[in-house]
């Protein structure tokens, strides 16, 4: 089996639900760091130079707004999901779970015509 | 601590001025976020290896693309390319011509002067094509960068999106109708090469011995006082060559061009050959003592005129012939 292929192919069907992802968990305000080990605590393992421009990106689409917090002992950029932001979360996160409904009943499906 | 900085450093010198200082403080707490109290060198290797290549991190903050021409324009690219790149090598074969017919000193040894033409010809081509090639590339990379919106899909070459309308302009043309760029080519240099043996006929057509002319063929104030003739046909013929390129195929209309120029080049051929002065009298006797008998030159000329005509007519017929090949009758 090729596994270089194979790892390609799952990069790429995480790439997509990155996004949904990351918003996911910054419904309350997340620095750079917490966000990765939330991400990591769930299981979802993202390559750290993926998600800094990612979280830069939201911020210039205006999904999320961010702020330097200069309180503790080092500055750290805090981000949280704008109002547009969580309105598309919410429509996002829809869409998935209508992708996955659809991908679960097609799988199903597969297995039940294997097992025929 | 200074790897830490370094790294920091190869990241933002990647990045545009105005955002360097923000990316700078957010990647040093996050280092420090990730780094334990106590750390050493090791621990900060660790931590920047997981951050990764900082020419990837950097790519990914640039908001410009990672690459020279995108999906959305590589088509449009490509198909411009395919379309200017031609013109390019014609324009340059027409100068190469002009200037052959114009600079041609006739000092020069034969076979000389006929590299020397298709060698200009060639360096002539491939520098249009790479100059075309170039500057197309560049103002595709700018375009691609310039482009702001979001969409992705493929352009036609219309600058639009593509419909099904665009169907009706994608036209088959049946192999032996199509006219190649090649055929344009070569008889744009058959042209160059006669013309300047036209002009030179004195010092490169007639009796060689020991590989040195002895006697030329023709008078060449007799042949050449026929110049405007033959300048209306050398015209004629990058006209011809002009329209065949444009048109791109055997039409009807091409075949009535094709069918004049036949006509008036054969006329003028016949026209110089048929002059009784054209040829060099001693070049006769040279022939007649090589040959060793009293050849009759009429006869001769007679007969490559007659090739000459037959030639030409069927170069005419088979223009007309091409032109009347049908489009395949397609259904929807």
């Amino acid at each position: 089996m090729d596994n270089s292929l194979l790892n390609s192919l799952s990069t790429e069907l995480r790439r997509g639900t990155l996004t949904l992802a990351v918003l996911s968990q910054l419904q309350t305000p997340q620095y750079g760091y917490s966000l990765v080990q939330l991400l990591e605590s769930s299981g979802i393992s993202i390559e750290q130079s993926t998600l800094y421009p990612l979280l830069r990106r939201l911020e210039k689409q205006e999904l999320v707004t961010s702020s330097w917090d200069t309180t503790e002992n080092r500055p750290r950029k805090y981000y949280v999901l704008s109002d547009y932001g969580t309105e598309i979360f919410e429509k996002l996160k829809e869409e998935w779970e209508k992708t996955s409904r659809e991908l679960y009943t097609l799988l199903k499906g597969a297995e039940t015509d294997e097992s025929d | 601590m200074n790897l830490i900085e370094l790294y920091i450093g190869e990241v933002t010198r990647r990045l545009p001025e105005k955002s360097r200082e923000d990316i700078a403080l957010e990647l040093r707490s996050t280092i420090e976020d990730m780094l334990p109290d106590d750390y050493t060198v090791h621990d900060v290797k660790e931590v920047l290896a997981k951050l990764g290549n900082p020419a990837i991190l950097a790519s990914g903050y640039k908001e410009r693309p990672m690459h020279l021409i995108g999906p959305r324009f590589y088509d449009l690219y490509i198909d411009l390319l395919k379309l200017i790149l031609p013109i390019a090598v014609l324009v340059s074969l027409i100068a190469v011509l002009i200037t052959s017919i114009f600079t041609a000193d006739g000092g020069g040894v034969l076979a000389e002067t006929i590299t020397a033409i298709v060698g200009n010809a060639i360096s002539a081509s491939v520098n249009a094509a790479i100059q075309v090639f170039f500057w197309l590339t560049v103002v595709f990379a700018i375009i691609e960068r310039a482009d702001h919106s979001t969409a992705q899909t493929p352009l036609t070459s219309k600058y639009q999106e593509w419909t099904p309308d665009d169907l009706k302009e994608t036209i088959h043309i049946p192999k032996e109708k199509r006219i190649t760029k090649y055929q344009i080519a070569g008889s744009l240099i058959w042209t160059a090469i006669w013309s300047v043996f036209y002009f030179n006929a004195d010092s490169w057509v007639g009796v060689y011995r020991n590989g040195e002319l002895i006697t030329p063929t023709f008078d060449q104030e007799v042949l050449v006082s026929y110049w405007l003739l033959v300048a209306l046909v050398i015209v004629l013929e990058i006209v011809l060559s002009v329209f065949k390129w444009r048109e791109g195929q055997w039409t009807v209309k091409l075949a009535v061009l094709n069918a004049a120029v036949q006509a008036i080049s054969t006329i003028v051929f016949v026209i110089i050959f048929t002059d009784a002065t054209l040829f060099n009298n001693r070049f006769l006797t040279e022939v007649n003592t090589i040959f060793d008998a009293d050849l009759n030159m009429n006869w001769a000329v007679g007969s490559v005129l007659v090739l000459v005509i037959v030639f030409a007519l069927v170069d005419i017929v088979q223009g007309f012939q091409k032109a009347r090949i049908q489009e395949a009758k397609r259904s929807i």
